[in-house]
């Protein structure tokens, strides 16, 4: 490592005031400081910064979190392409091969959409670099369909990153979630893309073994349905699992629990699998670059919305045991990814417990009551993202009040 | 349990702000502060829960086609007022804004003085005379409209309190100049509809 800091130092005159290449400093800056630490250290006197961490690294933390997710579901893509075609017992080499055709370059797209854009705002702004496009530029094709257009990806990414992003300043100054926004502008802008039967990779002229369907388990259970003298309402959900995936061809029984836990079912990129999602969590809480209080309180939130449902049980979706949510679709990569954004997330100790609880609640209401989204996880980060300074607000009202009263007496 | 689907669809599905885009001009003037914000929409809360119902009445027996039967006057019978129904449902407003005015003014200076022009300006607020006009197109009774009007204001005075605490914090953003001020106040009152669409489509 040693030449290659050699390199950047002999450089770095012509960057630095008065030299030929002033204008794209902070070009230079962003391949120095991704890979040393800053040169910078803080002055002889006052406070001492002692920790190597700076943003940077912290966002690297995270990419390093969605990495499992991320080999999980390039395996998953694979798997999916295959089951549908009938082929259930194909290599696992030709499954991460398809994967990785269908994801890799969605990820390059996304990292080069948003990298382009990201360096014509540092140098017209004169800012430098911001550090959290290496997150936002993984979580986006993550919660991708694997089949979705790539100009898409492109287009959502770019107005993610201009107008939730950089209209406000750059990283830290957002006010919703950068990624998520990319998929919500998707979703409205393109809504025959990016829902429906999008979730597996069939090429256009290939035939998919008879019955296959391609819905999501969400969908699946959100369409199952009472009968006269069957079961009762709890299995419902669960035999409609079953059965929609019945007639396939090795799949009989691709949702079951074990299976929506460890993800091997349709999905966005990254989202399938909860396990994969929880090991992140875990790094993620470990490293204390994510809150544990939004994570833990978002689980709450969706396992007593999805109690309170279980009591009024009007509808199979409303009785399926409430931790099924838990399982199911995005939560789990949501609430573990998205939820807690330092940025977009409430601030205050309180706020989180609110925040994700409010989260967890939402989602699971959105899930059941609106027909028109079968996932509500993106859409209630994204509402919760609008209220977390109202909420941190009245919160800090509430210390002060507290502490007045102290005070006085 | 009709009554709070009402409240429930007027807050959150078809609020006056980010499904109707109605009452823009205090919405986007009126949000730099938090406890200004709350106190305009408080404000709008009340003219809103009286307004409703009293021009509910006025229609009912004043301005519809055979409204005035009651009087139990031939001629009056077949009269059709609801020609004025603008002015008619104004004229509401405006009297209960200047009750509010003078409330505020009493209780509250201090409120009333960071209120400014907005306080009197209610009057003319698209959200509260597009409420009127809903509750006659959707054909509320007497209660129902009482709990659409309370409704709409409540879903008001979330936007704002939410804006507003949105602007305080954006006071340690960057913003590029051009945009700064009222530019990005509707870049974020977009992308909140944008978070608001989660409630577009439920059916209660």
């Amino acid at each position: 490592m040693k030449f290659l800091h050699t390199i950047l130092e002999k450089q770095k005159p012509n960057f630095e005031k008065g030299g030929k290449l002033e204008r794209y400093y902070y070009l230079f800056e962003a391949a120095e400081t991704f890979a040393f630490t800053p040169p910078t250290t803080t002055g002889k006197k006052g406070v001492q910064v002692r920790d190597a961490i700076d943003l940077k690294r912290m966002m690297m933390t995270v990419v390093l979190a969605m990495i499992p997710a991320l080999i999980y579901g390039i395996w998953n893509v694979g798997h999916q392409h295959f089951l549908a075609l009938g082929q259930p017992n194909a290599e696992l080499i030709d499954k991460v091969l398809i994967g990785l055709q269908q994801t890799l370059p969605i990820i390059l797209v996304s990292y080069t959409a948003g990298g382009i854009v990201e360096v014509i705002f540092a140098i017209i702004r004169k800012h430098p670099i911001n550090e959290g496009f290496l997150v936002t530029g993984m979580l986006i094709p993550l919660v991708m369909p694997p089949a979705i257009p790539l100009w898409q990806v492109a287009l959502a990414t770019v107005f993610a990153v201009v107008i939730v992003k950089e209209a406000f300043g750059g990283t830290g100054m957002n006010i919703l979630n950068v990624a998520l926004t990319a998929r919500a502008f998707l979703y409205f802008a393109y809504p025959s893309d990016i829902s429906g039967e999008v979730w597996t990779y069939v090429p256009k002229d290939a035939a998919t073994v008879e019955g296959y369907s391609g819905a999501t388990a969400l969908a699946v259970a959100a369409e199952a349905k009472f009968e006269e003298g069957a079961a009762g309402a709890t299995e419902r959900v669960s035999e409609a699992l079953t059965a929609s995936v019945a007639n396939w061809n090795g799949a009989e029984s691709m949702f079951s629990e074990f299976n929506m836990f460890m993800g091997a079912i349709p999905g966005s990129i990254g989202e399938t699998s909860a396990l994969m999602c929880l090991i992140g969590g875990l790094i993620l809480i470990f490293t204390g670059v994510a809150s544990w209080k939004i994570m833990v309180s978002g689980v709450i939130g969706a396992l007593v919305m999805g109690g309170i449902f279980n009591l009024f049980g009007a509808t199979p979706f409303m009785a399926m045991p409430a931790w099924y949510h838990l399982i199911m679709g995005g939560f789990a990569f949501g609430i573990v990814f998205m939820a807690t954004d330092p940025v977009s997330a409430s601030h205050t100790e309180t706020g989180k417990w609110i925040y994700g609880f409010l989260i967890g609640l939402l989602t699971v209401l959105i899930r059941v009551f609106n027909p028109a989204y079968p996932e509500g996880i993106m859409l209630a980060i994204l509402l919760m993202n609008v209220f977390a300074p109202l909420i941190d607000f009245y919160v800090i009202e509430g210390n002060k009040k507290r502490r007045l009263k102290r005070a006085t007496l | 349990m009709e009554y709070v689907n009402i409240v429930v669809r007027s807050v959150f599905i078809e609020n006056m702000v980010f499904a109707y885009f109605l009452g823009m001009c205090s919405y986007l003037a009126v949000s730099k502060k938090v406890s200004t914000a709350m106190g305009l929409g408080l404000a709008v809360i009340f003219v809103l829960t009286m307004t409703v119902p009293i021009n509910y009445g006025i229609q009912k027996f004043v301005l519809e086609e055979g409204a005035l039967s009651w009087t139990g006057v031939e001629a009056l019978a077949a009269v059709d007022l609801s020609f004025l129904q603008f002015i008619m449902f104004i004229a509401v407003i405006a009297s209960m804004v200047q009750l509010v005015e003078m409330v505020i003014e009493k209780v509250s200076p201090a409120l009333y003085g960071s209120l400014g022009i907005f306080l009197p300006l209610i009057a003319v607020n698209c959200a509260i005379l597009g409420s009127s006009l809903f509750m006659v197109q959707k054909e509320f009774d007497f209660v129902e409209s009482v709990f659409f009007g309370f409704g709409s204001g409540v879903g008001f005075w979330l936007a704002i309190i939410a804006l507003a605490a949105i602007r305080e914090k954006l006071q340690y953003s960057n913003v590029p100049a051009p945009l700064k001020g009222l530019g990005i106040t509707f870049i974020i009152t977009g992308l909140m509809g944008l978070a608001f669409m989660s409630f577009m489509g439920i059916k209660l």
